[in-house]
């Protein structure tokens, strides 16, 4: 760092000059910043259609489909370029464009506003240059692949028919300048806190990086790598094109499904889970507070380790279960009917008995488990609480009501919240295994997960419409979480999840 | 001071035994029903149905298991290699992550437990996640799609950080540092020896996911070679055409085939050592649950 400072002292004398109260540097980057925001609108085109006639023979437009093309694109647009040319293969290029261009507005409106606000944080201006490295950082990968999209759509199709705009090289050199002098501003700051950056962390912890790297390489397959995938939400998908090429289109995957099966699928999803939730506590806490009051020894560690019991189990032994007790002909419940000369009840084509036998065999599941973390919470009350109760009278119902509830409610709020956030994950096993691939009750018992795995598995063709139908559940189940958690933050921050 | 118990009490544990003594029964009773039908009589299922207690006793169902067990001893094979396989690198990744992101001295480890985290709250879904395996890495049919999968989740590791935070105090790791010792010396020499309780938890939570688990198989195995247990057992559930070929390699006439006490049976042979083990490790998962739920 002390090196930097020498080598560039012109430069640093001009950052260190107030301007307005502000020093020169943070106001030039921020201009910056408001520049590179006003040219990402629609208006200013970031791509260029420069050669029509080529264009047109390299992806095989019609006349009629040229009518809706423009001739230059921002990247806010980019797709619907895509869209009218059917070609799918730059339509993931376009996709990545958008995204980084929404991270970018919202890294860059983020530092305007707190250089505008001007407020310090508990080390100085540190996180305000975070944020402005950040957003400068964003802004060069952006125009870098702006650029690099013309480059891979020419050669793609072996031709010349675009040209990225002179904006986009201008706003690459601007950027790339602004990053640099955020960083010599910030070098500065950091010496005075004491803080390093991420290559000298990465130099003093390395052995911690190393362990970490496993996790990294597994994270990134199982669970970020996949997320690119999303775009598969927007095309329709089908193996012949690869993965990559099929043809792009917009939102009528949604427009689907909006008409088909969605209001059904997450009113299933969403009432399923609150009549678990509800009924799943209640329950858990109600035996929670009979097995704390269970005095005998043995009676108590029984009922507890059998109660645990079904947790352990796999939902094929549920599907066992669930075929035993309700098949029609040897069914034990058929069965006990006949035998009191009752008719026969078909349970396998009735849909009106399956919420019920749903919720109890997801009691049966879950009840033990629930019981368990109540009951850890009950055994930690201080038992003077009860003893002066008993002391002044109080019976056991009296207990309860005022000791026990109440210091159980933190608990119960924390585990509601957990449940509230995934709340639009459904118990796919459960639900599978209980139904399986039984359309006649599917109106009632079909959640979403049930309905994505039913495609993946049998409908290779319609992959596209059922990566749309998870993209909804994790978009809608994700602003529900942040939504719960901003709520219980600004309440009461200690029950708040992240 | 001893307190004399009011009426309401007495009636208040009067009806706590009782509703135990229900719930308890209520949850055992599906197991009972298995293991007696898995001991009953084919042709007595299918005229009298199912029941409690096993009627006309006979141990017909597994005779017919064992006298072909080719397939059943791979799906066996096969689920303890991949909880072997599974458990062990989980373990390890996730007690080494669970220690890098106690370290107070790394700078990032909010930003990793967030990312960790992240995973749990948002995701691509289930086709991406699958076309991942299948057709970026080329895994379908391999092993390693069903194992690699359930590796870490993000409720172990932060859990495996609750244990390695309450029981290894900072004082300790801090003088062992001083004294030269590296992140790898701390953290096999210092971490590892303390930590068995955590261990076990977490190892018991991945290992009871791999030896439960189904859906893996029926989204990448392409040939019962690689069949977990439980998909095994779902298969015979689904069509008897497993139970067929089994009739057909042994000399059992068809006729004679007791389907219905066979899947009984398989079921019970593909639950037994979790049940087996169940009432020893119990308390790990109590621990586990408990620390979980409190410290999230």
């Amino acid at each position: 760092m002390e090196k930097r400072m020498k080598l560039l002292p012109e430069c640093n004398r001009f950052l260190d000059r107030e301007i307005a109260g502000r020093k020169a540097g943070v106001l030039v980057t921020a201009i910056v910043s408001f520049i590179n925001i006003l040219l990402l609108f629609p208006f200013f085109g970031w791509v260029n259609v420069v050669n029509i006639p080529r264009l047109f023979a390299g992806l095989g437009i019609t006349k009629e489909e040229a009518g809706n093309l423009f001739t230059s694109y921002s990247v806010l647009n980019l797709l619907s370029f895509v869209q009218e040319s059917g070609e799918g293969r730059i339509g993931l290029y376009a996709m990545i464009l958008l995204v980084i261009a929404a991270a970018v507005i919202f890294f860059n409106v983020a530092y305007v506003v707190r250089v505008v606000l001007d407020r310090k944080g508990k080390k100085g201006n540190l996180s305000l240059y975070a944020t402005g490295r950040t957003a400068m950082l964003f802004e060069i990968i952006l125009t870098g692949a702006a650029i690099g999209y013309v480059i891979f759509s020419n050669s793609k199709f072996g031709m010349k028919g675009f040209a990225a705009s002179p904006i986009v090289y201008i706003l690459f050199i601007l950027s790339v300048i602004s990053y640099l002098a955020v960083k010599v501003m910030e070098a500065e700051e950091r010496a005075l806190y004491r803080e390093h950056g991420m290559l000298k962390e990465i130099k003093k912890n390395w052995v911690l990086f190393i362990m970490l790297l496993p996790t990294f390489i597994y994270f990134m397959i199982n669970n970020y790598l996949p997320m690119v995938g999303v775009y598969y939400a927007f095309t329709n998908f089908n193996f012949r094109d690869g993965l990559w090429g099929s043809p792009f289109i917009g939102f009528k995957n949604f427009e689907f499904l909006l008409k088909a099966d969605l209001f059904r699928l997450t009113r299933n999803t969403i009432l399923y889970n609150l009549v678990f939730i509800g009924i799943g506590n209640i329950l858990q806490i109600v035996f929670a507070i009979f097995v704390s009051q269970v005095t005998v020894k043995w009676f108590k560690k029984t009922t507890q380790t059998l109660m645990f019991m079904p947790y352990f189990v796999s939902f094929v032994i549920l599907k066992v279960l669930v075929y035993n007790i309700f098949e029609y002909q040897y069914g034990l419940i058929n069965n006990f009917v006949t035998s009191l000369g009752g008719g026969r009840i078909d349970f396998y084509n009735t849909p009106s008995y399956w919420p019920l036998l749903i919720t109890l065999f997801y009691l049966w599941k879950n009840i033990g488990y629930g019981m368990v973390v109540y009951l850890a919470t009950i055994m930690g009350i201080d038992t003077e609480y009860y003893e002066a109760a008993k002391v002044d009278g109080a019976n056991i119902f009296q207990q309860i009501r005022y000791i026990t509830i109440p210091l159980v409610k933190p608990t119960f709020i924390i585990l509601l919240l957990y449940a509230l956030g995934s709340i639009m994950k459904g118990q796919f096993e459960l639900f599978y295994q209980m139904i399986g691939n039984n359309g006649v009750l599917y109106n009632i018992t079909d959640i979403l997960d049930t309905y994505v795995y039913r495609i993946t598995m049998t409908q290779p063709l319609s992959l596209g419409l059922g990566t749309a139908a998870g993209l909804y559940q994790s978009l809608f189940g994700f602003i529900i979480v942040v939504l719960v958690n901003f709520i219980v933050k600004r309440r009461n921050p200690e029950y708040a999840l992240f | 001071m001893k307190v004399r118990k009011g009426t309401a009490t007495i009636v208040f544990e009067i009806i706590t035994y009782f509703l135990l003594a229900f719930g308890a029964i209520v949850c055992v009773l599906p197991f009972i029903i298995i293991l007696s039908g898995s001991f009953t009589d084919n042709t007595t299922i299918l005229t009298q149905g199912y029941s409690i207690l096993p009627r006309n006793f006979t141990f017909a169902a597994y005779k017919t298991i064992f006298y072909a067990p080719k397939d059943i001893l791979q799906a066996y094979k096969m689920t303890v290699f991949y909880t072997v396989v599974g458990t062990t690198l989980g373990l390890l990744m996730i007690t080494l992550t669970g220690y890098v992101i106690s370290r107070k001295e790394f700078k990032y480890r909010n930003q990793v437990s967030f990312l960790i985290y992240f995973t749990s709250i948002f995701g691509g879904g289930m086709i991406p996640w699958y076309l991942m395996y299948a057709n970026v890495l080329n895994m379908k049919g391999s092993t390693f799609a069903i194992w690699f999968p359930a590796l870490m989740s993000p409720f172990l590791v932060i859990l495996m950080r609750t244990f390695i935070v309450g029981s290894v105090p900072d004082a300790i790791t801090e003088s062992a540092k001083i004294d030269g010792a590296g992140h790898f010396t701390i953290f096999a020499k210092i971490v590892m020896p303390v930590l068995g309780p955590g261990l076990a938890t977490v190892g018991l939570f991945l290992a009871l996911g791999y030896w439960n688990d189904w859906y893996r198989s029926s989204m990448f195995s392409t040939s019962s070679k690689t069949w977990e247990l439980q998909f095994y057992l779902y298969d015979l559930l689904n069509a008897t055409t497993a139970l067929k070929q089994m009739s057909q390699s042994s000399s059992i006439s068809t006729a004679q085939l007791p389907t219905e006490s066979v899947k009984l049976a398989m079921a019970v042979v593909a639950t037994g050592p979790v049940l087996l083990f169940y009432p020893f490790v119990q308390k790990y998962f109590v621990s586990g649950i408990t620390v979980g739920a409190v410290k999230g």
